[in-house]
């Protein structure tokens, strides 16, 4: 392509990127899947302009003085779409912004709710997480969305949630809970108590590949220790499934385990890392959105974790 | 230490601005039109001439990397070790990385083979550049662009590692043995967190503790010797050969930057069953 033909296209897309901007979250939907719980179900697509990465499942529970924002979203952008759609349902003050954990497609929205004055929750280990990845993060972001990022921001959580942390919403309680080391370092569930909703963040992944970013071991135990609840209503991090708990989990936990079982034979037969992620759990590809973007990498971290064994 | 690689860290450390996202870089852009590579090759060599690669050294790498903390590079030599023409060293590179040179990797005819597979981390798409120096003095060199992005800042914070294993080391085998007099390839494992200079929680009052040399000897020689830094990715790995014989003991020597040592040996006879499955 020569240069002439890319700086008009460059202008032709600055001419049309505020406009897309704007079209990108006009139809940005809450639907509420219990008394009181909200979900907008985020998009199984890249980040990109057209979506302003609107990628992730977010919300919010509305108690009797307070709302909870159960992560703001990938972008400004989404966090100013949620909020607005907060508004149209109810004028109660947003008091707290819950992070289910540090990925970028959860947590750069929570600039929306600055004026809110709202508390940023999140797990213990979530402040050391956040001040390592921020800067790379914002960096990507821009990247993806260029000046559609702006005003974008990892903001710090300031109250901690060590193992469980109860927050009144007001003649409603939503009970928090810090997962050992699963899909981060940082997972955190938040169950409203009333109806029995458990949001569980990137814990569950429907469709969208689920993604590795801590421990392959821990996070096959959580599903476990999680599969043993009594959950009647539940929310994913991403996609969305009419299969009932505890099976809607299977899917799921069923790959990572294939993992981390051809990852061990893998080792055992002397592979190394590259001839790892060449051949190991290829047989779930058809199962799942966006496979080629995810599964090296989850077997990349399976086998650092499990070559030392 | 190689003074000249101490140099290197200090320098360009302050010399690189990092961490400004270009929108156009979603194209692989031209390998001599870098403007990365021109400070960082005037300081690791400078007016040295730097021959095309493909027939001495060449660096495999995926060019979309799945996880920017561990991103598997392979360089391996396009010629043999012979006392008469051999790699003595090769400097690897991430042009983008806070402090680029990421390892330079001495070798001896001993060797068996120039060759050096390890992990690396990326703070943002970058060229990685493999320069070998063969024994008569020349400079060679292969590019290789790769998109991945902060997998500096954000090291090892997964799987945070007890104290007393650190430093911890295991050769793992290619194969079930080894055959006298015929070269071998054996992975060095270390247990270490091999903190980046980057994070940002890091103290700055504290030097981060990673990973600085590793020499790797076989009855006494030296099969392979590397300056490395933060670059390399926690749980430092390192695959190269070297070449048995009937019977010898393989030995590594591991310093890091708060000038612990660590050292891990085995015994490595012909034709007896090795660790590594």
């Amino acid at each position: 392509m020569g240069r002439r033909r890319i700086a008009a296209l460059l202008l032709a897309w600055m001419a049309v990127a505020p406009v897309r901007a704007a079209d990108a979250l006009e139809s940005f939907a809450v639907t509420e899947i219990a008394p009181g719980n909200f979900v907008h179900y985020g998009r199984i697509e890249e980040r990109s302009p057209d979506n302003l990465g609107d990628q992730a499942n977010i919300g919010f529970i509305v108690g009797g003085q307070c709302v909870a924002v159960i992560d703001p979203g990938g972008s400004l952008a989404v966090g100013r779409a949620l909020r607005a759609a907060i508004r149209r349902i109810t004028d109660k003050p947003v008091c707290w912004v819950i992070f289910t954990h540090v990925h970028p497609d959860h947590i750069f929205g929570a600039a929306a709710f600055r004026e809110d004055k709202a508390v940023v929750v999140g797990h213990e280990n979530l402040p050391r997480s956040m001040a390592q990845r921020a800067r790379p993060y914002l960096n990507a972001l821009k990247r993806d969305l260029g000046d559609l990022a702006a005003g974008s921001e990892a903001i710090p959580p300031t109250r901690l949630v060590v193992d469980e942390t109860v927050l009144d919403l007001g003649g409603r309680s939503i009970r928090l809970k810090a997962w050992p080391v699963a899909h981060t370092d940082n997972d955190v569930t938040v169950l409203d108590e009333s109806t029995g909703t458990l949001w569980l963040g990137d814990l569950l992944f429907v469709d969208h590949t689920p993604v590795v970013d801590g421990k392959i071991t821990g996070f096959i135990e959580v599903l476990d220790r999680l599969a043993a609840l009594e959950v009647p209503l539940f929310v994913p991090g991403h996609g969305k499934t009419a299969v009932p708990w505890p099976q809607a989990l299977a899917p799921e936990r069923d790959y990572l385990a294939l993992i981390v079982r051809e990852t061990r034979a893998a080792i055992k037969r002397r592979k190394t890392i590259e001839e790892a992620t060449d051949e190991v759990g290829l047989t779930e590809r058809d199962k799942w959105v966006n496979f080629d973007d995810y599964h090296r990498r989850n077997v990349t971290t399976a086998y650092t974790e499990l070559e030392w064994e | 230490m190689n003074p000249l690689f101490k140099g290197l860290l200090a320098g360009l450390l302050v010399l690189l601005p990092f961490g400004v996202a270009v929108a156009n870089e979603k194209a692989e852009p031209d390998p001599a039109k870098s403007q990365y590579w021109p400070p960082i090759r005037q300081m690791m060599f400078g007016e040295r001439e730097i021959l095309d690669g493909k027939d001495v050294v060449r660096v495999y790498l995926s060019t979309r990397a799945d996880d920017a903390s561990t991103v598997p590079v392979a360089v391996k030599a396009q010629i043999d070790q012979t006392p008469g023409q051999y790699i003595k060293q090769v400097y690897l590179i991430v042009e983008r990385n806070p402090s680029p040179a990421a390892g330079i990797f001495q070798f001896t005819p001993d060797s068996g083979r120039a060759q050096v597979e390890t992990r690396l981390r990326f703070e943002d798409f970058s060229f990685v550049r493999a320069v070998a120096e063969t024994n008569d003095g020349k400079l060679y060199m292969a590019s290789r662009w790769v998109k991945a992005a902060g997998g500096c800042s954000a090291p090892g914070d997964k799987n945070r590692l007890p104290a007393n294993l650190v430093g911890t080391m295991k050769f793992r085998f290619a194969d079930d043995t080894v055959e006298a007099h015929k070269p071998a390839l054996v992975q060095l494992m270390i247990r270490h967190p091999n903190e980046s200079a980057l994070a940002s929680d890091f103290d700055e009052s504290k030097t981060p503790q990673f990973v600085r040399q590793v020499k790797v000897t076989y009855a006494g020689k030296t099969v392979m010797s590397a300056d490395v830094d933060f670059s390399i990715s926690d749980n430092p790995s390192f695959r190269f050969y070297f070449v048995p014989e009937k019977e010898g003991e393989l030995q590594a020597i591991v310093e890091d930057t708060h000038d612990k040592r660590y050292v891990h040996k085995e015994i490595i006879v012909e034709g007896v069953p090795l660790p590594g499955g």
